[in-house]
């Protein structure tokens, strides 16, 4: 199986170094052969040249799209390049590369699902957040559940494989404003088969979260209608017999 | 029956920033397609500005008891269309935006790749560095 492991960037110099490293340790231990592609979404840092240097492809964006962007980029390569397989993983730590077997063994199987989701709340092992975040994460998985009909335990898990059907459908339309919970609802709605599996998280390693406790509140509601509105409209624009 | 005043101030108001559009028109910091939509609300003002018996008669049998104030509603609902449409070209505009910055950062790693290498050969985890098959399609998505 072929395997791009996409890492969406933004000023991660520090971060990425140990990321890659690990990685590359974790393939050689696993025994598996994956391109690994960088997403520098317009860094002001070396986050380029540091992801080269440690054997990366590094995809440079000339401007700023925000996570869904960068992530739906390297989606799109996996697509063009015929890949089997993309792995999201954030390039703050959060997401250790020693997981990644978890998501491949689900993803490579005959009967294979669509999207696999790393949770960390699943089996509730490792970093489980701020009481406020898990808090936050338990009401977006009720409206998700209420809107898809589908338990999700961590809908902003970043930690995701996709498969082909998957990498068609996020390379034509992939959600830039709350990807992660919205992009569960056009899975949904476009009748691919999503499945979570336990994963161990860590601390982010550096860099600071764009949601502060002030916004917190605003952030939910605006996700909440985010979710209703991306279920109403995905009915009009998806066609699942064509992915 | 009292006469209809006319609004020969607004008209003259609505004249000058149809000129304005029209210079920037000229100059091409805006396209014809977009200013279309301002330059007919424009032109409507206007004749309601200056006809007002028309304006009356509208304004009458929509219920409205001075010209004044459906004159003030036509106006306020017209600059909110105009806003919506603002808005929808925007949001195309961005979207197009994000699609070429994409293609644009493929392309230039492909081609990062091939002046460095002088190949498409590209590292790979856990393995020798790998050719890639034949692109399927080089051709952007229109939707992102």
């Amino acid at each position: 199986m072929r395997v791009l492991i996409v890492v969406p960037a933004l000023n991660e110099e520090s971060g990425l170094p140990p990321l890659l490293t690990e990685l590359r340790a974790v393939a050689q231990r696993d025994r598996f052969s994956a391109d690994i592609v960088v997403i520098d979404d317009a860094s002001t840092d070396q986050t380029a040249e540091v992801a080269r240097e440690h054997g990366a492809r590094v995809v440079r964006l000339c401007r700023n799209l925000g996570i869904g962007g960068a992530v739906q980029t390297g989606l799109r390569l996996a697509l063009r390049e015929d890949f089997d397989c993309a792995v999201q993983m954030d390039g703050d730590g959060q997401h250790p590369p020693s997981e990644l077997r978890k998501l491949l063994a689900v993803i490579d199987t005959p009967a294979a699902p669509d999207i696999v989701v790393g949770s960390r709340y699943l089996h509730g092992e490792g970093f489980q957040s701020t009481l406020p975040r898990r808090m936050g994460s338990g009401w977006l998985s009720w409206v998700l559940r209420l809107v898809t009909r589908q338990r999700t335990t961590d809908p902003t898990s970043g930690y995701r494989a996709y498969g082909p059907r998957a990498l068609r459908l996020f390379s034509w339309s992939y959600p830039h404003d709350y990807p992660e919970p919205e992009a569960l609802v056009l899975a949904k709605v476009a009748g691919l088969r999503v499945v979570e599996v336990p994963v161990v998280m860590k601390e982010r390693q550096g860099g600071a979260s764009s949601i502060s406790i002030l916004h917190a509140p605003y952030y939910m509601l605006k996700v909440t209608a985010a979710i209703l509105l991306a279920y109403a409209r995905s009915w009009h624009r998806i066609e699942p017999r064509t992915l | 029956m009292q006469q209809a005043e006319q609004y020969w101030l607004f008209a003259a108001f609505c004249c000058v920033v149809a000129t304005l559009l029209l210079r920037l028109v000229l100059r091409e910091r805006i396209t014809i397609q977009s200013s279309l939509w301002v330059f007919f609300s424009l032109a409507a003002l206007v004749v309601l500005a200056v006809v007002p018996n028309l304006t009356t008669s509208i304004a009458h049998a929509m219920g409205f008891a001075l010209p004044s104030n459906f004159f003030f509603a036509i106006a306020t609902g017209a600059l909110a269309l105009l806003h919506v449409h603002t808005l929808v070209t925007l949001s195309r505009t961005e979207a197009r935006s994000i699609t070429l910055t994409q293609e644009l950062g493929i392309l230039r790693e492909k081609l990062d790749r091939i002046e460095k290498d002088g190949s498409h050969a590209r590292p790979t985890l856990g393995g020798a560095p790998t050719l890639p098959p034949p692109r399927k399609s080089d051709a952007p998505h229109e939707r992102t």
